[in-house]
This record gives structure tokens, C-alpha cells and sequence, in this order.
């Protein structure tokens, strides 16, 4: 499509610098003799820079140079000259230059500094070379879930565990209440000896010597000291602590979810632009190792034949005839509604399980701790059984391959987490007689005392089985089905060992392992103060064991998986987890009873009645400027500020959106300027030869 | 240079602080793996310029599919031979560091997938990167008709001039929708 001339044999190799320096057309538009003697001198325009410098001047030269694509010695070369000039700037310029160097110092060394106490970055760094950026943000992913558990753990550490351990060591008093006597029967210890196994059982279902612990809600007392120097409100101390911990994760993984969904707008829709965006941009420079590059190149080959064969596929969806297109709905909408049923009828399995257990609870013996477990064991069935079936309907439903993996884990998370909503679902039947508090064994205390004397104790021993349960299962997979794997594929070479392969590491079903996990934790947190803890523990060794099952037994995944879309997905679900959590929390702060026998709520009607008690304490001042925080004519106001707020950001925006549009129609129309100026070009040079043959035949 | 073989002096560790993305331990590290290249008798010489082949050996660079093109385009040698010397490596790595802007890169990445060096990515620059990307073998290239498929789509998304070619300013065009490209595109001793 050029018009230039080609000179027989001289290749003319570009000039980068020149570019650099004048911005001018790549195309032959200067007539000069291919500079083969200097080819390797580049030509540097020293007027250039200078005067960008002088235009910018907020970025001081040192910057300007770091960027500047040139050799190292020209670079120099140009420090040096700049440095010979003497600049012709102000005293206060001078010192905001200098400011900004010293500043950027002191950043480099804060970096340098922080980088020593980032956990394992250096084994992220490994995997992340040898199995491509998908693995690598789910070792991410973790790391980040670990750290937010620590601190989490900290927070309930200082706040709550602390001073109920100072308090119960000083003696302090407990506050009494007179109350219903049977409501307040709770003795968690066993009596008499007790037999050594029941230890292990114990530890296992947190029962016996564990449940009365500081562990579970039960064990924490009432107590508020109310001394003249100090004064520390247990209960209101354990509420607030409480709900700051779901406040702050919301704020911690909001603030994630910033960076990464800053850069999903700005890249807006991922379909257009999709060929070049693979080939200009896949190619990973940080693999290591000749079986890393082999299998980076398998992978992006495989998403180029993919993405090809998409293309056709769409066009000829496209062409399809009505009677097909009819078919092909009918049958997407049958297999819905067979994949809807397969995850019904695991709930329901769910629930009768949960039943079963907690009416058999109390039984003792291995008996007694199948049925502690069934509801766990059921619900790791079902989150295993249906994906399968639903990834083989799939199959038949004949989506486009990335429709195909958005639709199997929306249905993998919603399996999950309402899994999970099920088993809370049942208990608060069994805790609240199904609701109707004033009938039946609820009509004393609106609870069922009898079979839950401490229901939150129970709920709270639920949610630590179930993680306990999550841990071990985990690694049974690891011991007894990936590491015999690999041996039998590496050393008995079949055709069936072939295709079955080694172990791939299955990037979207070990993040909702991970936000499942979460979950519970969330749920928990409230009846199982140590929950978080334990968590952290449980996560820091499931690094360990997926990193050495990573390294031994698994060979990167084909299908590659875009990590920065992928982070941003797992934090939304992590985000929908939270949501479960907060509900829990909430509906067991406001509407149920808490237990008359044991936890520090116990004599109130219910956990949030405790706020309104102690803020009668406080001095008329601080409870009239609270009472006008909530009043209308401070919300009215800071809503009304809110909505301008938002309504500026939202017109920037569209601002922004328009003059994106406007510079690439801009660069459309240069182009096209360009290309008429060099036909002009031609047309006149092609005169002007004819011109001059025609002088010279005439002269 | 001045430099002592084993020694960088402290000025010259500033110096190259300034006009590189590097920090002071990277360059110190970058030092003690390229005098590790050098021969006995070549650690003497000052701005000594190791071959291409001995670049090679690093681990980083010995699979990459790029790793010649890389060479030649971080090579300020006189007879096109690939050849690096330290401060030319020091620039290869800073492109490559965790601290270079966008910019830096993209034009880099350019010069990098253009194989003939003029300036543009043609259909022949095209065919040749993504020969690289799948594989060099027969059986990992893509069929005739799907190379043709592929650069066809390549040029109708990223040509926005429509010259059959992409220059540098469409290049860094596509480059900056995408959100991995400054990750991926990290070489870290």
C-alpha cells in the first residue's frame, strides 16, 4: 500500500532516534541516501529534548532521561550537556526539583525497606514464571486472605480475648439476673473420667474439653468493670468488635478490588481488539526453563486456534436456520433447568442431612462423630458430584468456550455459598422452633434449651468442623489422590495413563475452596472468636502443601486464564461470602434470643439491646450530638451532598469517555491526511521527473 | 569505563541509578552476573563487549523465543553482531525492570517484534512474531490459512490508518488496553 520507490538493494533501516527526536514520517518522505556508514551512530537531535523539558517542567531531566529510549552512553552524553547549561530557572523551582529528587530517594528505600517484609515473594515470583500469571493470582489471592485473617485476629485478640483473659484471671464479678431457672442449665463438662480417645474426638468436633474454652461464645463472661480509672464493657466491647472486623474486611477487599477494577474499565470491553492484544501481549519474559517456554507457547497456540475457531463458530451460529436456532434454545433452556434441579436436589440432601445429624447429636464414639460430620461430608459431596454433571451438560448446551467457563463457576459459587446458607438455614429451625419463638420447646426461653442450652456455642462448633473438615479434605486429596497420580503416570506409561495426564492445577475450583473457606469463617466469627486464627493457620499450611502439590504433581493449565479480570472476579465473590456473613450476623444480633446460660449477652432480650443500655451511660453531651448525627437534618444534608458528589464524578466520567472517542476519531483522520499528503507527494515528484526528462530530450 | 573488573565505583553506581529504572542492588547484581560472562582475560579490559552466544547462556534469556532480536536491539555494536556491553545490558534490563513506564516498554517491545527494522510491523514482521509465539517446530505453527486469518484480523483491529502496517503509535495504542503487559513484560535477575 506505500507509494515509495523501492531502491534495489538498500535496505533502509529505521532510525528510532531520528523519531524520537522529530516525530517525523516513518515512510521514505526525506530522499536521502540510506546512512549505511552511520547506521550505527545514531543521530540524535540535541535540540529536541531540550525543549520538551522546557515545555513539561514538572518532571524534573533525571526522569525525562530514564525514559528516553536511547543508548546508555547518549544518555549520558545528554546528562552531561544538561548539566553544562546553565538553567535558567528559578531559586523556588530549583528546590522543588531538589525536593522531588530527595523525595524519590526516600521512596526508593521505603520500597526497598517493605519489600523485606513481603510474605513469600520471592516463591510467587517462581510460580508465576513457571505457571503463568492465572496460578500465580490465586497464590496471590491467598496470601492476601492470610494476612486479612491475621490481622482480623489481632483486632479480636486486643479487643475481646485479652481483657476477658485479664478479667477472669483478676476475678472480676459477673453481673446476675434473676430469670428463668431452666433456661439458665448449661454444663458443658462431662462428668467423671473421661475415656483418652474422647480427647482426639474432641478436638475434632469441639466438643468436651474444647467447648468450653475461649474458643466458643460460651465461655465469655458478662463482665463490666467499672473502675475509676478504667472502665470496660465486655459485651459491648465482643458486639463492636464484631461488626468492625466485617467492616474492615469490606473496606480491605474494596480497596483491592480498586486497583483491579480501575484497570477492567479502562480497558473496557476485552472482545474487540482480542487477536492483537494476544499476539502483542502474551508472551510472558519472565518463564524460565525450556518445559515453561514449550508449554507458554502450546498455550498461547491453543488460545489463537481457539479464538479462531470461535470466530467461526460464531459465523456460522450466525447463518443458522430458524428450525435450528428453535432447537438449540429449547435444549439450552432444558439443560437449565436439569442443572437448576441437580443443585436443588443437593440442598435438599443438605438439609435432611443437617436434620438427621442434629437429632442424633450426643451420640458418642466414631458413630457419634460420622453423624457430628454427615452435614460437612454431604455438603463436600455435593460440591463435588454437581460441578461435574453440570460441566458435562455443558457439554451439551454448546455455549462458546468462554461462556462456557463464566457459567460453570457462577453456578460452582452459587452451589457453594447457598450450600452453606442451607446448613444455617436448618439450624435456625432446630435453635428457633422454625421461627415461631412462642410455641412449643421455645415457649420458655425462645429457644429450644433443651436440645441447644448454648446455641451459639453449637452454631459456632458447626462452623469450626466444617472448616476443620474443609482442611483435612484438602489434604486427603493431596496424600491420596495427586501424588499416586503422578507416580502411576510418570512410571507406568499406558495409553490410559496418557490421556488421563497428570494433574492439572484448576485455577477457578481452588479459589472457591478458598472463598468457601472464607465463608465460614465470616459466619463463624461471632460464635468462634479464635475462628480467624485458626483460619490463618489453616491458610499458611495450604499454601505450603499446593505449593509443593504445584511444583510435583501438576503441569500448567492449557486453557490459559486472564489474571487480572480473574482477581477482580474472585474478590466479587469473595464480596458475595461477606454478604452471607453480614446476614448472619445481623439477624443473630437483632432477632434471636441469646442463651440465658452461658456468653456475655446473656441476660439481654437480645445481643443488640446492649447498645441502647450502655449509651444511657454516657454524658448528656456525647448523646444529644449522637442523636443529632441520626437525626434528619444532619442525614437529609449529607445525602443531598452525597448525590452532587457523585453526580460530578459521574459527568467527569462520561467527560473522559467522550474525548477517548473523539482522540481515536482524531487519529483516524490523521491517517488518512497522511495518506493524501503522500499521493500529493508522489504525484508532484512523478511531475517534476517528467518534466525535467521532457527539458532534457528537448534541450 | 574505569571500572575495576570486580568493582563498581560509587559514582558510577549514581550515575547509572539516574539514568536507569534500576535500584542500587539490581545493578550491583546485574554487575556480578555479567562479570561472570567475561573470560579471564577479558575482565581486565574495560568496555569489553561480550557475543551474543555467551548473553545466551543466562538462564533468563536461553528459552525465550525473543532472545535474539533482544541482542540486536539493546546492541550498540558497530557490526550488528548482538554483542553487549555492560551499560548495554544495564539498559536491557532497565526496559525489563519492575519501575519502567509503559511507554519505555511499548517502544521497546516494538523494536523488538521488528524484524527487518524498518520502522513498521508488516504481514512478513507479523507471520514471523507469531511463528515465534507458537513455536518454531511444524507441528506448533498455525496452518497457512489461519496465519492468514489471524494477521488479516490483526491488521483490521490495530491498523487504524489503514496502510497495511503497524507503526509505533497504533502499537502503543493496543498495548495500553491491555492490563498485563507491564507484568509480563519483566525480566528480573
Amino acid at each position: 500500500m506505500s507509494s515509495e520507490p523501492q531502491r534495489p538493494g538498500s535496505r533502509e533501516v529505521h532510525d528510532y532516534t531520528e523519531e524520537y527526536g522529530y516525530h517525523s514520517d516513518q515512510r521514505s518522505l526525506r530522499r536521502d541516501p540510506p546512512r549505511v556508514s552511520n547506521q550505527n551512530q545514531p543521530q540524535f537531535d540535541w535540540i529536541s529534548p531540550h525543549e520538551e523539558e522546557d515545555e513539561e517542567g514538572s518532571s524534573g531531566p533525571p526522569r525525562d532521561l530514564r525514559a528516553t529510549p536511547l543508548p546508555m552512553a547518549l544518555k549520558r552524553a545528554i546528562r552531561q550537556v544538561q548539566q553544562m547549561q546553565v538553567p535558567v530557572v528559578s531559586s523556588r523551582d530549583s528546590w522543588k526539583r531538589k525536593n522531588a529528587k530527595s523525595l524519590r530517594k526516600l521512596k526508593d528505600c521505603g520500597m526497598g525497606f517493605l519489600s523485606f517484609f513481603s510474605l513469600w515473594s520471592k516463591t510467587l515470583q517462581k510460580i508465576g514464571g513457571n505457571f503463568g500469571g492465572g496460578v500465580q493470582s490465586y497464590f496471590l489471592f491467598l496470601r492476601f486472605l492470610v494476612v486479612l485473617n491475621f490481622v482480623s485476629f489481632l483486632l479480636i485478640a486486643g479487643f475481646v480475648l485479652v481483657p476477658s483473659i485479664v478479667f477472669r484471671s483478676v476475678g472480676a464479678a459477673l453481673v446476675n439476673s434473676t430469670g428463668q431457672e431452666a433456661c439458665m442449665v448449661y454444663d458443658p463438662n462431662p462428668e467423671g473420667l473421661v475415656v483418652f480417645y474422647n480427647y482426639f474426638l474432641d478436638l475434632l468436633s469441639g466438643t468436651g474439653f474444647m467447648e468450653y474454652s475461649y474458643l466458643f461464645y460460651g465461655y465469655y463472661n458478662n463482665t463490666m468493670v467499672e473502675d475509676k480509672n478504667i472502665s470496660y464493657n465486655i459485651p459491648l466491647a465482643y458486639l463492636f468488635t464484631a461488626v468492625f472486623y466485617f467492616v474492615f474486611c469490606l473496606i480491605c477487599i474494596i480497596a483491592r478490588m480498586g486497583t483491579a477494577a480501575r484497570v477492567v474499565v479502562a480497558t473496557g470491553s476485552s472482545t474487540v481488539g482480542d487477536y492483537s492484544m494476544i499476539v502483542f501481549t502474551s508472551w510472558d519474559y519472565g518463564c524460565l526453563g525450556d518445559r515453561a517456554t514449550k508449554l507458554k507457547q502450546k498455550n498461547i497456540h491453543y488460545q489463537l486456534q481457539v479464538d479462531l475457531e470461535e470466530e467461526s463458530i460464531k459465523k456460522r451460529a450466525a447463518a443458522l436456520t430458524l428450525s435450528q436456532k428453535i432447537v438449540l434454545y429449547s435444549l439450552r433452556v432444558s439443560m437449565c433447568f436439569v442443572s437448576y434441579g441437580l443443585i436443588i436436589a443437593a440442598f435438599y440432601g443438605i438439609f435432611a442431612a443437617t436434620e438427621f445429624s442434629q437429632v442424633k447429636s450426643g451420640q458418642g464414639g466414631i458413630l457419634g462423630l460420622f453423624f457430628e460430620y454427615l452435614p460437612s461430608i454431604v455438603i463436600t459431596a455435593g460440591n463435588f458430584v454437581v460441578p461435574l454433571l453440570c460441566d458435562q451438560i455443558a457439554l451439551i448446551e454448546r455455549y462458546s468456550p468462554s461462556t462456557t467457563v463464566i457459567v460453570a463457576l457462577l453456578r460452582a459459587v452459587f452451589l457453594r455459598l447457598v450450600s452453606l446458607g442451607v446448613l444455617l438455614f436448618t439450624l435456625w429451625r432446630q435453635i428457633t422452633c422454625e421461627g415461631a419463638e412462642n410455641t412449643g420447646e421455645c415457649k420458655l426461653c425462645q429457644y429450644n434449651h433443651l436440645l441447644y442450652p448454648c446455641w451459639e456455642t453449637r452454631v459456632g462448633q458447626e462452623m469450626y468442623k466444617l472448616t476443620l473438615f474443609d482442611f483435612l479434605i484438602n489434604i486427603a486429596v493431596l496424600v491420596l489422590v495427586e501424588f499416586p497420580r503422578r507416580m502411576v503416570v510418570d512410571n507406568w506409561s499406558n495409553k490410559l495413563s496418557q490421556w488421563v495426564g497428570r494433574q492439572e492445577f484448576e485455577v477457578p475450583a481452588n479459589v472457591l475452596g478458598l472463598v468457601y473457606g472464607q465463608t465460614v469463617v465470616w459466619t463463624g466469627a461471632l460464635f468462634c472468636p479464635l475462628l480467624p486464627l485458626i483460619n490463618t493457620l489453616k491458610f499458611i499450611l495450604l499454601f505450603y502443601f499446593k505449593k509443593i502439590t504445584l511444583f510435583h504433581n501438576c503441569r500448567p493449565a492449557l486453557k490459559t486464564f486472564r489474571s487480572t479480570t480473574s482477581t477482580f472476579f474472585f474478590l466479587v465473590v469473595l464480596l458475595f461470602g461477606l454478604g452471607l456473613g453480614t446476614v448472619v450476623m445481623i439477624y443473630s444480633l437483632s432477632e434471636i434470643r441469646p442463651s440465658m446460660g452461658c456468653g456475655p449477652f446473656r441476660f439481654f432480650p437480645s445481643m443488640w439491646s446492649i447498645v441502647p443500655t450502655s449509651f444511657n451511660n454516657l454524658s448528656i453531651i456525647t448523646q444529644d450530638f449522637l442523636f443529632f448525627i441520626g437525626s434528619q437534618s444532619f442525614s437529609i444534608p449529607l445525602f443531598a451532598l452525597s448525590c452532587v458528589v457523585m453526580c460530578y464524578v459521574v459527568a467527569l466520567a462520561s467527560v473522559y469517555g467522550k474525548s477517548v472517542a473523539l482522540l481515536r476519531a482524531q487519529i483516524k483522520l490523521e491517517g488518512r491526511d497522511k495518506q493524501f499528503l503522500v499521493k500529493q507527494i508522489e504525484m508532484l515528484s512523478r511531475r517534476q521527473q517528467i518534466l525535467k526528462q521532457t527539458a532534457g530530450a528537448s534541450s | 569505563m574505569g571500572t575495576t573488573a570486580s568493582q563498581l565505583g560509587k559514582d558510577m553506581l549514581s550515575e547509572y541509578q539516574e539514568l536507569t529504572f534500576l535500584t542500587k542492588q539490581e545493578i550491583l547484581l546485574a554487575h556480578k552476573r555479567f562479570t561472570e560472562l567475561l573470560t579471564k582475560d577479558e575482565k581486565d579490559l574495560p568496555n569489553n563487549r561480550v557475543p551474543m552466544e555467551r548473553i545466551l547462556t543466562l538462564p533468563e534469556l536461553k528459552s525465550n523465543p525473543f532472545r535474539k532480536r533482544i541482542c540486536n536491539v539493546f546492541s550498540t555494536s558497530e557490526y550488528k553482531d548482538g554483542g553487549l556491553t555492560f551499560e548495554d545490558f544495564l539498559d536491557l534490563l532497565s526496559a525489563f525492570s519492575d519501575s519502567a513506564t509503559l511507554e519505555i516498554k511499548s517502544h521497546y517491545a516494538f523494536r523488538i517484534f521488528d524484524f527487518d527494522d524498518d520502522g513498521t510491523l508488516d504481514c512478513g514482521d507479523l507471520e514471523k512474531l507469531v511463528n515465534c509465539l507458537t513455536g518454531e517446530t511444524d507441528d506448533t505453527r498455525l496452518t497457512p490459512e489461519e496465519m492468514r486469518q489471524l494477521i488479516n484480523n490483526i491488521l483490521e483491529e490495530s491498523d487504524i490508518d489503514k496502510d497495511g502496517t503497524v507503526n509505533l503509535s497504533e502499537f502503543q495504542h493496543v498495548i495500553s488496553r491491555s492490563p498485563d503487559f507491564v507484568s509480563s513484560f519483566k525480566i528480573v535477575l
